[in-house]
């Protein structure tokens, strides 16, 4: 750690790691709800669990992209954050904001959009305190010392991202033109500028981790990033194809989401290739597991198993079906949750200065949580598969069709047991760092600056 | 080799570029809707039903045009499939029909809020969706009901050959012929052997009557539809 206002990243890091906790008891509610224990009806129906259980994700990962702001964004521009009150003020508000939405939706208060489910009055909110992120971490940009490429595509990443949050907020009479542009949000943040954020975290990473060069490493981020737009801007049309707009989605959005491998498959060369490059030898390993994980799951569930159901042929079969749980949830633990879990190994030992990464704790937390996630996407995609063919292409009952894959969720629980069990570790593992400590300030990477001298 | 500025500039263009189709897609997408979505049909009455069904986020359960959580059916084609009749009965109380499987929860819809929702999902139901959802293709679904009136026509003559509306989307919701339907209620092939006309109507008319404690709901028929409903029953030998 260079700079001692940097440790502003350790309070959103924490609220990561309550928010991911609370996220998975709300899985284990519908998980069970589906097997038919669906005990709390009364008091958590599945439409309120469902709903905090995706925006709790949508919130601990923005929440993870902004502590890894703070923490990168000075270290990039070479300069104390500009005010780290402010940051403060905007980490509580961000917090009675998610409190506050969540207790809403126990309480069927809510707008009943898929993933942009926090009612209006909380959407003005969120609004002001993402300016408030912009502007602090903007302005440390701009009066800092040095404008790397990382630093401007991890702005350009979040500004984007703040920027494509509004059409999700014009009010639509006609379902067509709601769910139109409510993928404005939804697809063109995950496919689109989440993953400029993602990119530029791995470039930081590999930069920090590996030591290639940061000119060639930042080449290819714009490789990569460019390939992300070319593909997913129209590949938002596979969003497109049954909602009520033209015919001709099938073919753009067809064509284009084939291509949207391509850039997830570049970024996991990328990782892999700058990972088996680099002459640096840091000791952080754990961290470049996450990352290097992130490359490849983001590609295999976010590039691979998405392209699966996005050719129309498929697609029909497959929309609105279990299936879209199977590719979401790899995609969004292999692009985003791995890369926010790798961060946050780097920034960890660096801030409090404990190198706990060479223990077992760290080590079991990566892999029971990878294994965990792999074979839940597994049972999704059996119960998936097994519910397409039943329900829509011979016609059975979907209630029928339903008891008929219960079993599955049953293998669901115990894959997420398992990844519970990996979550924990790393838990507990981030709690046994303890405080960032202002001894550990130095001027380059500690590690680094070790090997370096070896 | 590529370089680093190229490479930004791959970025920027193609960004740029992709940006502008997508703007001149969306234009011609929102010229499109009002056609492709019958917005002429779209009433005071439908906008009202789609503020109840976002308000009480309908979407946490089910999907429409394919949107939503996986844990209750598709409603797209629900106006088609089920009727407004069903719609009405289901919604008055949904834990009634489906008695000790998933349940939805109970809103306390008043009649004109139920109405209001049922036009919603009709309206939706008219979109043209490029074909969505496709029709069950693995098993022609129109072989195994053609199977069944056959045997039904041939046995009682060609004037009950085709079920009434009403048992297509109210009973078969529940209930199984010829192995078509629901399966929360027993199979009603040969039902007619097991009931008289007289016990049929009542058994609709009012089921606790029946059988006290009997999982099916009273479905608040019409005289003629039950009548008619019954007269056809009674064909199911």
């Amino acid at each position: 750690m260079k700079y001692a206002s940097q440790r502003i990243a350790y309070v959103y890091f924490a609220t990561c790691m309550l928010l991911l906790s609370l996220q998975i008891v709300y899985g284990f509610i519908m998980a069970f709800a589906h097997i038919g224990y669906d005990v709390l009806h009364d008091w958590i129906p599945f439409n309120t669990a469902r709903a905090t259980h995706t925006n709790l994700l949508v919130v601990w990962l923005l929440c993870g992209f902004m502590g890894a702001a703070y923490y990168i964004i000075p270290d990039e521009a070479e300069r104390e954050l500009y005010s780290v009150k402010l940051a403060w003020v905007q980490w509580a508000s961000l917090v009675v904001v998610s409190v506050t939405a969540v207790i809403g939706f126990h309480l069927n208060w809510w707008e009943g959009r898929k993933f942009l489910e926090i009612p209006r009055p909380l959407d003005y909110l969120v609004v002001i305190n993402v300016l408030m992120f912009l502007f602090n971490i903007g302005m440390t940009a701009l009066k800092g010392r040095r404008f790397s490429t990382t630093g401007i595509v991890l702005y350009t990443g979040l500004f984007s991202a703040a920027l494509l949050y509004l059409p999700g907020m014009i009010h639509f009479n006609s379902q067509v033109l709601d769910s139109y542009f409510r993928w404005w949000v939804v697809h063109l943040w995950v496919e689109g500028v989440w993953e400029l954020i993602m990119g530029a975290l791995l470039s930081f990473l590999l930069i920090k981790l590996t030591g290639v060069d940061r000119e060639i490493i930042e080449k290819w981020l714009y490789v990569i990033v460019g390939l992300t737009f070319v593909s997913g801007i129209l590949g938002t049309g596979h969003h497109y194809y049954w909602i009520g707009a033209p015919r001709y989605w099938l073919m753009v959005g067809g064509v284009f989401s084939a291509l949207e491998p391509l850039a997830f498959l570049a970024m996991a060369m990328y990782v892999v290739a700058m990972s088996r490059k680099g002459g640096r030898n840091h000791p952080n390993r754990i961290a470049l597991f996450w990352t290097i994980s992130c490359g490849i799951l983001s590609f295999v569930g976010a590039g691979f198993l998405g392209f699966a159901h996005t050719i129309p042929q498929v697609n029909i079969w497959t929309h609105g079906t279990l299936i879209t749980a199977m590719h979401g949830h790899l995609a969004f633990w292999g692009a985003y949750a791995t890369i926010v879990l790798a961060i946050i190994s780097y920034a960890m030992p660096q801030m409090t200065g404990r190198k706990r990464y060479s223990g077992w704790v760290a080590e079991w937390a990566f892999w029971t949580s990878n294994v965990g996630m792999l074979g839940m996407t597994g049972a999704f995609g059996v119960a998936g598969v097994t519910q397409v063919y039943l329900e829509r292409r011979v016609g059975m009952d979907f209630l029928t069709v339903q008891d008929a894959v219960a079993v599955h969720f049953i293998g669901l629980v115990l894959a997420a047991s398992l990844f519970t069990l990996g979550i924990g570790l790393y838990i507990w593992d981030f709690i046994a760092h303890g405080l960032p400590s202002l001894e550990v300030l130095e001027t380059r990477d500690q590690d680094t600056a070790v090997k370096a001298a070896v | 080799m590529l370089s680093k500025s190229q490479a930004r500039r791959f970025f920027v263009g193609g960004t740029a570029g992709f940006s502008l189709v997508f703007l001149w897609l969306t234009v011609d997408t929102i010229t499109q809707t009002a056609e492709r979505s019958n917005e002429q049909n779209l009433t005071a009455e439908v906008i009202r039903g789609k503020e109840i069904w976002d308000k009480n986020n309908c979407m946490g359960c089910h999907t429409l045009l394919g949107e939503g959580a996986y844990y209750a059916p598709e409603l797209t084609r629900v106006y088609e499939r089920r009727g407004a009749a069903w719609m009405q009965i289901f919604l008055k109380d949904p834990q009634a029909m489906f008695p000790g499987k998933r349940k939805m929860v109970q809103y306390h819809f008043k009649d004109d809020q139920i109405a209001e929702v049922i036009a919603f999902l009709k309206w939706v139901g008219e979109i043209d969706t490029n074909g969505f959802p496709r029709k069950p293709d693995l098993i022609a679904p129109t072989a195994s009901s053609a199977n069944a009136t056959a045997s039904v026509g041939s046995a009682t003559g060609s004037s009950a050959a085709t079920p009434p509306a009403l048992f297509t989307t109210v009973c078969q919701a529940c209930h199984s012929l010829a192995g078509t339907g629901g399966k929360v209620g027993p199979a009603l092939d040969g039902v007619a052997n097991r009931y008289t006309e007289e016990r049929m109507d009542l058994w609709l008319k009012n089921p606790q009557a029946v059988k006290p404690g009997t999982a099916m709901p009273n479905l608040g028929l019409s005289d003629k539809d039950r009548t008619e409903l019954t007269g056809w029953l009674m064909t199911l030998k």
